[in-house]
């Protein structure tokens, strides 16, 4: 894969450790899957995180939230669960939204999209829902203000560094099943959305 | 039949977790990295070895358009020239495939960077490294072993910095102690890659 180790024993270690989690993954989901399959899944409405409860109006509209709040938010809520991180002063991020709002719009009820925003916090009330409020954009939305972003960041992904934008969907187990760091492809994202969404209704 | 399919699934899931896994190649902390050449704004190749302080060098990912870059800017020339003087140069890198020479030329000049910036064109170092996000420091010692991988703190604004990641790095390992913290993360900006290899997820 790289030519970059001079440590040879690196291959078989690298190679070990990255086949114990993919047979562990194996394990998991078979185990997964034929507990779930002996059960009938009840019908859960979607559940609104306790800390968008008082949204009104445009002011107020993104919620503060930290990382115990950005753990909550991707708790299994009988649905898949969309995030996207973005900050208005992020190019990409703002370049990709009307993509996301449409996505966010045929995707309704179907799953739940959360837009977390990481500006600074002095923005919650100004910034970050204007744009919002350009964008016609409806998904409950987030502001995360943590003290340390370096633990928040690895809880969403190990394999993400923090580059933005940032998306992740999870399956209705709260599984992550795709990220994306960067813009994103739109069809892939809808791809990823319909495999994830048949896997539900199985 | 519908064993068969559970099976092939969860086949299925095995692998596609090793494909995400395998576009990953960050190289380990404790890792010697390879030398490269690359480069630098004027068009001479320059080799990561040719660069390097006789107490270890710090490889930083830049980028002219990112705002995180331009919020940490101060900060970075600050380090560049306090750990310079203690035998640690700093080597930018600027694999943006949005971000031509011109660009780069002019913001090197607006930023006062005092150390070489090298053109990582179709972003194959960062690609070989795994480097995804500016700003992106790698902290190698004297023997190219790679000891920090991460943000430079914790506080992009500035303000409220806790944790000086980077050069705490620097002291430890300028007083031969090992640095307690090797690895840590902060939101920045995704390096834009050549469209080639785009849309691989």
């Amino acid at each position: 894969m790289t030519k970059l180790f001079k440590n040879s024993s690196f291959y078989g270690g690298f190679a070990g450790a990255l086949l114990a989690p993919a047979l562990l993954i194996f394990a998991l989901c078979i185990s997964q899957v034929s507990a779930q399959s002996k059960k009938t899944r009840p019908a859960r409405p979607s559940k609104t995180p306790a800390t968008n409860a008082n949204t009104n109006g445009a002011d107020n509209r993104v919620k503060l939230i930290d990382e115990v709040g950005l753990k909550s938010l991707l708790e299994p809520k009988g649905k898949p669960v969309l995030i996207n991180f973005w900050a208005t002063w992020c190019d990409p991020c703002r370049e990709e939204f009307p993509d996301l709002v449409k996505i966010d719009n045929d995707y309704k009820d179907r799953i739940i999209f959360y837009a977390i925003s990481i500006d600074d916090p002095e923005d919650i009330n100004t910034k970050v829902p204007q744009f919002l409020n350009s964008m016609k954009a409806n998904m409950p939305a987030f502001l995360l203000k943590t003290a340390d972003e370096s633990a928040a960041i690895t809880s969403i992904s190990p394999l993400w560094n923090g580059g933005m934008p940032f998306t992740a969907l999870y399956d209705t187990s709260g599984k992550l099943v795709y990220f994306r760091e960067g813009k994103i492809v739109p069809e892939s994202l809808r791809e990823e959305l319909d495999k994830v969404l048949a896997g539900t209704n199985k | 039949m519908k064993l068969n399919r559970l099976f092939i699934s969860c086949f299925l899931a095995a692998l596609s977790f090793l494909s995400v896994l395998g576009q990953s190649s960050t190289p380990e902390i404790g890792s010697i990295v390879e030398n490269f050449s690359l480069p630098d704004t004027d068009g001479v190749v320059r080799s990561l070895d040719s660069l390097s302080g006789p107490k270890g060098t710090v490889v930083i990912w830049l980028s002219a358009q990112c705002p995180v870059v331009r919020g940490y800017k101060d900060r970075i020339n600050q380090l560049a020239e306090v750990y310079k003087a203690k035998g640690i140069n700093f080597v930018g890198i600027n694999s943006n495939a949005t971000e031509d020479l011109n660009w780069v030329k002019s913001n090197i000049t607006e930023f006062g960077y005092k150390f070489p910036v090298l053109i990582d064109k179709g972003n194959v170092l960062a690609d070989k490294w795994g480097a995804t996000v500016t700003p992106e420091v790698y902290f190698l010692d004297a023997s190219r072993k790679l000891i920090y991988h991460g943000a430079i703190d914790n506080d992009r604004s500035g303000r409220n910095v806790t944790e000086k990641y980077l050069e705490s790095a620097f002291e430890a390992s300028l007083g031969n102690k090992p640095v307690t913290r090797t690895r840590a993360n902060a939101f920045g900006c995704t390096i834009k890659r050549a469209a080639k290899t785009q849309g691989t997820n």
